[in-house]
């Protein structure tokens, strides 16, 4: 009833209440209209219509909401498998194998199969790079990871950890089952690799370590990492379970890179000087400077010690600057105490990585000039192996210092793969013949007619050579009827410091 | 010419002698999707695709669903529309089409046939002129 007590339609209180049901949330609630198509009618049809667009709207909004969501979700995954692969190789990387290590650690219960960690690096990445170009590079890197994957089982993980450096979770085995997928690795990665009409072969150093009770995942990559070095120091192309005593060597190298680092600055290193003999005179017509470290705690230590490690530390840099100051700034007070004797040349050993420096030429200019020494007198040695691979930096280096006039010379001639033909065009003044070719000299014949060739080689691509190593008249003899010119060896002296040198120099140049 | 029935039966289209097309629904008919697309097709065939003015009778139509007003969206021969309804429920009805679509020729609604017929045909001369 209407307040005034007449009758109200019903369908008004049947609009009440769908609207209220609307309200309620219930937005298929639909009302019937009458056959009059009145007014009232027109506004159950109206409130009908809207609440057919405001469901649309809402189902819409709930769709959109759901494809949003989807799609963040999506993204996130993506970005999880971002994070957690290498983009080049697909492979997981450090940070997921990580987390597989640390998942194979918690769930393994059977102390007879536990997870264990390879790390593989690959021996001559550096070289197909520098030769063949950064894409050929990355294919190997991509046919590196896909032999990988095939000597693994379903259930061991492949990671790039970056560069050249591979690791693979075994995830539960027998040792003897790891160490079998170690050496399918091993052996799956030493078969040649096709990179469009080049054929490169890179064989990998494999490092074990299997887990041992409370290891974490960090320390099973790095036991596996210690014994990866211990099989590249070992020749290459091997695989190396880690034993404990490679972490006492390892503690060594660190002692040895951190104390390297002050000893220049402490006074512990110096310069011994090995004479170079003109053969057929006996004149000294050179000295070679060699490093030797005197410490403190452990006596002198011997440069094969410790360049390889100043070396791999980038602390070479340090160390060949010194050499090279320290070996001018002598010659310069040679000069000066015996000017009379301005006819002999010092040798200095420069390493890859010097040749990198830019600032290497205005150095030994500057560092000539501040001492007196003509450019003529230096000469620089460098290993025909850094020749050989040199690349456009390194050769405009070597010319800038031809340029000044420094001597350069190639060493270890014979030891490295050089190409004949390339002894022509090498950036060289002389050539140093390494001492293994002229071991069996006085006892082989064979070796005697190869050295000779070897010299007749030097000769013809007109550079003059020196052999090293020479330790009795015999050998000498032998050289000079060859036609060698210099050589160098404990028959002619063992190296020296600086003071006697000059006694050296000075009892060399008395007439016979 | 004779009407010609909508594929469902609810409707007819039939092309006037005035020159404009008229759709008639029958009364108190659900018109759905599938209603609204047989009698476009409808109207385009009679039209032979050409554009004419188009009446469209719904007058006392029960309800008319939002997937076939879509439909309307859609261009076909038609170049104007008058939608011809009697009641509010019509109006209703015909401003809900027009509100939330957005027809692809002008539309209007009228409650008066010969309002609706000089609308079409101040159109029509317009095309022809």
């Amino acid at each position: 009833m209407s307040p005034d007590g007449e009758t109200a339609d019903p369908r008004l209180q049947e609009l009440v209440e769908g609207i209220v049901r609307l309200a309620a949330g219930d937005l298929e609630a639909r009302l019937v209209a009458s056959e009059d198509g009145d007014e009232i009618d027109a506004v159950i049809t109206g409130i009908n219509l809207l609440a057919e667009e405001l469901g649309h709207i809402h189902a819409e909004l709930e769709e959109r909401v759901a494809a949003r969501t989807a799609m963040l979700r999506r993204t996130q995954v993506e970005l999880e498998l971002m994070a957690k692969t290498d983009a080049l190789t697909g492979l997981a990387n450090r940070h997921l194998l990580s987390e597989r290590i640390r998942d194979a650690i918690a769930a393994a219960s059977d102390a007879a199969r536990v997870p264990a960690v390879l790390v593989l690096d690959l021996d001559s990445f550096k070289a197909i790079n520098d030769t063949l170009g950064h894409s050929a590079g990355d294919a190997v890197l991509v046919e590196v990871s896909r032999r990988l994957l095939s000597v693994v089982r379903a259930e061991d993980t492949v990671a790039r950890l970056g560069g050249d450096e591979f690791a693979v979770l075994i995830d539960g085995a027998t040792e003897e089952e790891t160490l079998a997928i170690a050496q399918r690795a091993r052996d799956a990665l030493q078969e040649s690799v096709k990179i469009g009409t080049e054929t490169v072969w890179t064989t990998a150093s494999i490092g074990v370590c299997i887990q041992r009770p409370g290891y974490s995942p960090e320390d099973l990559i790095r036991d596996a990492d210690i014994a990866m070095y211990q099989a590249k120091s070992e020749g290459r192309n091997k695989v190396r379970r880690f034993h404990p005593d490679m972490l006492d060597a390892v503690l060594e190298r660190s002692r040895i890179t951190s104390e390297l680092r002050s000893a220049a600055a402490g006074g512990e290193l110096a310069l011994l000087y090995q004479p170079v003999v003109e053969l057929a005179t006996g004149r000294i017509a050179g000295v070679e400077a060699l490093v030797r470290w005197h410490h403190p705690v452990h006596g002198t230590i011997m440069p094969d010690l410790f360049i390889g490690i100043a070396e791999e530390t980038g602390l070479i840099l340090e160390l060949g600057r010194w050499v090279l100051q320290e070996g001018i700034a002598q010659l310069g007070r040679w000069k000066a105490e015996a000017p009379e004797l301005a006819d002999f040349g010092l040798h200095v050993n420069l390493s890859a990585a010097e040749l990198l420096r830019s600032d290497l030429v205005d150095e030994v200019r500057e560092t000539l000039a501040r001492h007196g020494v003509e450019p003529r007198r230096l000469v620089l040695e460098i290993t025909e192996t850094v020749l050989m691979s040199r690349g456009a930096g390194e050769e405009q280096i070597l010319h800038r210092l031809r340029d000044l006039g420094v001597g350069l010379q190639i060493d270890d001639f014979g030891t490295g793969y050089s190409s004949i033909s390339y002894l022509r065009s090498l950036p060289a003044d002389t050539v140093k013949v390494d001492q293994s070719l002229i071991r069996n000299l006085e006892s082989d014949p064979r070796q005697h007619k190869f050295v000779a060739a070897v010299l007749q080689l030097i000769s013809a691509a007109e550079l003059n050579a020196i052999v090293e190593g020479i330790e009795t008249e015999g050998q000498s003899s032998r050289l000079q009827a060859m036609g060698c010119q210099y050589g160098q060896g404990y028959l002619y002296g063992r190296p020296v410091d600086a003071a006697q040198v000059l006694e050296r120099l000075r009892g060399a140049v008395q007439p016979r | 010419m004779a009407p010609v029935i909508v594929d469902g039966g609810k409707g007819s289209v039939e092309l006037d002698d005035g020159g404009y097309v008229h759709l008639r629904w029958l009364p108190k008919v659900d018109i759905q999707v599938e209603d609204a697309r047989a009698a476009m097709a409808t109207v385009n065939d009679v039209c032979q695709d050409q554009p004419h003015p188009m009446l469209v009778d719904m007058a006392s139509v029960a309800s008319v669903s939002r997937e076939a007003r879509a439909i309307w969206s859609i261009p076909c021969s038609a170049s104007r529309i008058a939608l011809l309804g009697r009641s509010p429920v019509d109006r209703v009805l015909a401003n809900f089409f027009l509100g939330v679509h957005i027809p692809p020729c002008p539309t209007r609604f009228f409650t008066s046939r010969d309002d609706a017929l000089a609308w079409l045909n101040t159109g029509q001369a317009g095309l022809t002129a």
